[in-house]
């Protein structure tokens, strides 16, 4: 059987401290959010709340520029995966992607590069939020800085603060949903940032039909077991 | 509790501070001893500004005429609004409203997030940094729920300030504001009856709203914005989940053939799976 290494362990390492970063930003966040849940866990679970949010909100800015500093390389691999310009199967994927994922995957999908068309839209999306969300979070940590919690700069920063926190959680749902493998023809996903980061052939043809027919070609990441 | 309400009347001011004193010694709040609150500005005016521990100031808007000046005094507190912005934003429920419509803030549930510094139109609640809270007036809702006047009220030698029924002090201010007319004072007007729903400190500015430093026709902005994006991304929220799980049920019979490649004739063989 033959596995094509689709990860590496640092990229792996990362997605799992930037998961939990995440995922722990989200509740903590969710408890200032919404005003019955903070009632219902009491003022000192809320200030511990704050201070972890505060925690992950370092971690979940410094673990990617630390990531850039120590693979600068691995940082452009990323970014080019993520933002190229779609050919006719990148647009054709776009096209059937949603009664693909909406209707039992009747439709045949066209092979994709080393990253789906969607995937690089979305995860654009979710960098530009992200960006946006640490720039304005740091506004409300810190307002003394930006001109007080009476400046516009804060008020703002709160409502988009608010908005981009909507905007991540839809799409991490989604990411969960695909990528976790909840999907059934996406099953097994999950192994890939949380496992080995190995892809079976299959699998890999399946998904990234032109990067694994190169990968395959070049056999420096294919493992034969 | 019926709905009651300050009514400050500019005319009858002589700023005596009286109701300030009587503010932070009834709320046990001590004076700053920063001498930045006290900074020389040509201005009668004594603190500067609010603080969390001066919950009540009497503003000083001195203008200067050809003869004299024209003393524009302005009780700076919170305003107890109806549609109060400070309780739309604050996140974990500390302010409310009691049933008299004075808007305050439970400092056990506080956090000194400062949602409310931000939202405030009127720039009242004041954080505490060694405390990591937020205060303002809570309109002596202690005295007030024992059918007293608040400290502020009890102690206003000139009657500048009254206590009681909103709808009666509504009346009062209306009453006055003819009376002011009628001496010449034909800018007078009412602050506080329908601003934000309904204001709990109710103002009779005898020179008008922009002269006493009043905002007119205030608005609560980006605070109500950012509260409607609760219940949007309720529904965002909860629309991804069920499309996800109409995806989830329609693909869970899902069979995926088992694929493999030959380079050799760079070909893409699929094995239908039982």
């Amino acid at each position: 059987m033959r596995y094509i290494q689709r990860h590496s362990a640092f990229a792996r390492g990362l997605h799992w401290i930037h998961t939990i970063a995440c995922l722990s930003l989200f509740a903590t966040g969710l408890i200032l959010f919404i005003p019955s849940v903070a009632a219902a866990v009491g003022t000192a679970t809320v200030q511990g709340a704050r201070m972890v949010h505060r925690v992950m909100a370092v971690i979940f800015i410094v673990a990617p520029i630390a990531s850039m500093i120590i693979s600068p390389k691995g940082f452009v691999h990323l970014w080019k995966s993520l933002f190229f310009k779609w050919d006719a199967d990148d647009k054709e994927f776009m096209k059937k992607f949603f009664p693909y994922l909406l209707f039992g995957a009747k439709q045949h999908m066209p092979p994709q590069k080393i990253n789906k068309s969607g995937q690089g839209a979305v995860d654009g999306v979710l960098i530009f939020a992200s960006v946006f969300i640490a720039l304005t979070g740091v506004v409300l940590w810190w307002p003394e800085f930006f001109g007080g919690p009476t400046s516009g700069l804060f008020q703002w920063s709160l409502a988009l603060h608010s908005g981009l926190m909507i905007l991540i959680g839809i799409i991490m749902l989604a990411h969960i949903y695909l990528g976790a493998g909840i999907f059934q023809p996406y099953k097994g996903s999950g192994k890939l940032m949380f496992g080995n980061g190995r892809v079976t052939e299959s699998d890999a043809l399946y998904h990234w039909g032109h990067w694994a027919k190169d990968e395959l070609k070049k056999g420096d990441n294919v493992i034969v077991e | 509790m019926a709905e009651t309400a300050i009514m400050y009347d500019s005319s009858k001011c002589t700023a005596c501070k009286g109701c300030q004193v009587a503010c932070k010694q009834w709320n046990q709040l001590p004076s700053p001893l920063s001498s930045e609150l006290f900074e020389y500005t040509e201005s009668f005016q004594s603190p500067r500004d609010l603080s969390s521990n001066t919950w009540l100031i009497i503003n000083f808007s001195e203008e200067d005429k050809e003869i004299g000046i024209d003393w524009n005094f302005m009780r700076n507190s919170c305003f107890h609004c109806t549609d109060a912005a400070c309780e739309m934003a604050c996140p974990v429920g500390a302010i409310s409203h009691k049933d008299n419509g004075a808007v305050v803030i439970d400092q056990d549930k506080c956090i000194g997030c400062r949602y409310c510094v931000a939202s405030c139109p009127f720039d009242v609640p004041r954080w505490d940094e060694a405390k990591n809270k937020t205060f303002k007036c809570w309109q002596c809702f202690d005295r007030t729920s024992a059918g007293r006047e608040p400290a502020c009220v009890s102690t206003c030698p000139t009657d500048a300030l009254q206590f009681g029924d909103r709808a009666e002090m509504l009346g009062l201010a209306r009453e006055r504001v003819s009376e002011l007319k009628a001496a010449g004072f034909n800018k007078a007007e009412i602050y506080g009856e329908n601003e934000l729903g309904g204001l709990h400190t109710i103002v009779v500015a005898h020179r008008g709203l922009e002269a006493h430093g009043l905002i007119r026709d205030p608005k609560i902005g980006l605070t109500e914005f950012w509260q409607f994006l609760k219940p949007l991304g309720a529904i965002g929220a909860g629309a991804t989940v069920l499309g996800l799980g109409f995806s989830y049920f329609m693909a869970r019979d899902y069979k995926r053939g088992e694929y493999s490649y030959d380079e050799a004739t760079d070909t893409v063989s699929v094995k239908e799976v039982e």
